[in-house]
């Protein structure tokens, strides 16, 4: 697969702090790469030095496989983007505003009626947009990243404002952009039910940090189950478990130990049969994807 | 051109020349009204010059105020509908944006000022003034006032693009209006440090007062003043324009 996206310590210093710190990241050609992280983690910043928007204090980006430095228009100009909150021209009608887009990618009108037919606008097209519900102009904004049917679509927290029903449509329109217009999707979220649902690949960042990079299925294997066991003396279980160099953790009334493959959770059971102690339940947890996401960033992290 | 075709484009429903037509009819009706008292008076002394003196000494303080609430409005939609980082991550150039509202927002303040001349010629003519029509004096009159305002403008437009609040850049304006207003008022040189004092500094008509009679005179400017003012301009507009193609997004 082609690396559309492809960062090199990649880094943003706002004075002494680092707002991004050496960030590597690598979007595979038609992913929907979901790029993950607390609020304040450094998502936007890096998102906007993707775009050029802000320079980087460290590092580089390549797009497309070129220099984004050296090939800025080429670049831009097969890119569609959605940053923060929507932009648009408040006084000017929807389709005005698909107009003055239109005009700065020198587009057929065709592409205007496709973009706003996309995310259901075209009912609304002649209302001004300062009258549209925040929900609106987050999908105008779609619509405006959409309009020249870009090869590379960044979309930073793309639902916010949006209700249940239009972040199902939002969420079904990113995972279609792939197969049927031929587009890489790059989209930061904090909420991560709404990554997991559409993501291919994920990246996590926390504190100006990549931490994870990987696909979902990556994600959960790095995470370990864990094995809950409840005996009839977990105390004397635990001190048979540590002769047998493991260290459990007790847990509401449970035993806990992690990595352990099935051929250790049947000597283990063993063991406690023969040392005469009871085992009423062997039971594996695997974590959440929320729980590792929390292990990862630390509990403060927003979900 | 596409930049300038975009932003003519996005000023459409601001009805902008319509609010600077009406700020203008507000400021000709009152100075017509004062030469009108002054002529019913003293109907000897009545001339272009007097209409001049009187529309420029008002110029003064009406246009820094309409200045600065056409480039307020040009340049805040920007701000409002955070669209810096739109027409960035469309390769568009912030320089180019700059320059194209630096031009609609002169095209506007010009037009209505062309307009301001000729009303003032319809005016004279319907009064029935004796004299021709001093063409040569409303050209003069129509460029200086026209050299200032590119000036006000260029100051006007990096002050609210730099500064997103723009009851700065409303502020800025009217202690213009006011420093144009009382210009003639200030030292030479102290008016002179000030952009807005231009308006009556570039009038091909001054006046004095001789025995209680108020002396209109013509004069010429020269050209050491309008390059002044002209590198005035040029200096606000780059610094402006470098300052904002610098800030984050």
């Amino acid at each position: 697969m082609n690396t559309v996206i492809r960062t090199e310590n990649l880094s943003k210093r706002y004075g002494v702090v680092y707002s991004v710190q050496r960030v590597n990241l690598a979007v595979g050609e038609g992913e929907v790469y979901g790029f993950l992280g607390p609020n304040g983690a450094g998502k936007s910043t890096t998102l906007k030095m993707l775009l050029g928007l802000v320079k980087p204090s460290e590092g580089s980006v390549s797009v497309f496989g070129k220099d984004f430095s050296r090939n800025r228009l080429e670049i831009l100009s097969q890119t569609g983007s959605l940053i923060e909150a929507p932009s648009y021209y408040g006084h000017l009608t929807g389709l005005e505003n698909m107009r003055v887009m239109q005009r700065l990618r020198d587009v057929p009108d065709k592409h205007v009626e496709k973009a706003l037919q996309i995310v259901r606008l075209e009912k609304q097209k002649n209302k001004k947009v300062d009258q549209y519900s925040l929900g609106m102009k987050q999908r105008l904004g779609i619509a405006m990243a959409l309009l020249h049917f870009p090869k590379l679509v960044i979309l930073d927290e793309p639902t916010n404002g949006l209700d249940p029903a239009g972040i199902g449509e939002i969420r079904e329109l990113i995972q279609s952009l792939p197969h049927e217009y031929g587009m890489t999707v790059l989209l930061s979220s904090h909420l991560l039910s709404e990554i997991e649902q559409v993501a291919t690949s994920i990246g996590i960042i926390h504190g100006g940090k990549l931490l994870f990079q990987g696909s979902m299925e990556q994600l959960q294997r790095n995470s370990q189950p864990h094995v809950w066991m409840k005996t009839q003396d977990n105390e004397k279980a635990r001190r048979v478990l540590q002769e047998m160099e493991l260290s459990p953790s007790l847990q509401d009334g449970f035993l806990v130990m992690e990595g352990m493959g099935d051929r250790e959770v049947a000597q283990t059971n063993r063991a406690l049969i023969m040392a005469g102690i009871d085992v009423y339940r062997i039971e594996e947890h695997k974590k959440s994807l929320e729980s590792i996401f929390l292990s990862l960033t630390g509990k403060e992290g927003s979900l | 051109m596409r930049t300038l075709w975009l932003e003519l484009y996005k000023i459409r429903h601001k009805r902008l020349f319509l609010m600077l037509t009406i700020l203008l009819s507000i400021e000709l009706a009152w100075g017509f009204m004062a030469v009108s008292t002054s002529m019913a008076k003293n109907p000897d002394a009545t001339t272009w010059s007097a209409i001049l003196v009187t529309i420029t000494a008002m110029n003064g303080l009406f246009l820094p105020t309409g200045s600065a609430v056409i480039v307020s409005r040009i340049c805040d939609m920007e701000h409002k509908g955070r669209t810096w980082k739109l027409l960035l991550a469309a390769s568009v150039s912030r320089k180019a944006v700059y320059a194209a509202k630096f031009v609609s927002a002169a095209v506007l303040i010009g037009g209505a000022v062309i307009l301001q001349g000729l009303v003032i010629v319809a005016f004279g003519i319907g009064y029935g003034l004796a004299e021709p029509v001093p063409i040569g004096l409303l050209l003069r009159f129509v460029a200086g006032t026209t050299l200032t305002n590119l000036v006000v403008i260029a100051l006007q437009q990096w002050i609210s693009l730099a500064i997103k609040n723009q009851a700065f850049s409303l502020c800025l304006g009217m202690i213009g209006g006011f420093i144009g207003m009382t210009a003639s008022l200030f030292p030479p040189q102290v008016g002179r440090l000030f952009i807005w004092s231009y308006y009556v500094d570039f009038s091909p008509v001054t006046y004095q007062y001789v025995n209680e009679t108020m002396l209109f005179t013509t004069r010429e400017i020269g050209v050491h003043l309008p390059i002044i003012v002209v590198l005035m301009g040029i200096s606000f507009y780059l610094v402006g324009s470098i300052h904002v193609s610098r800030q984050d997004v």
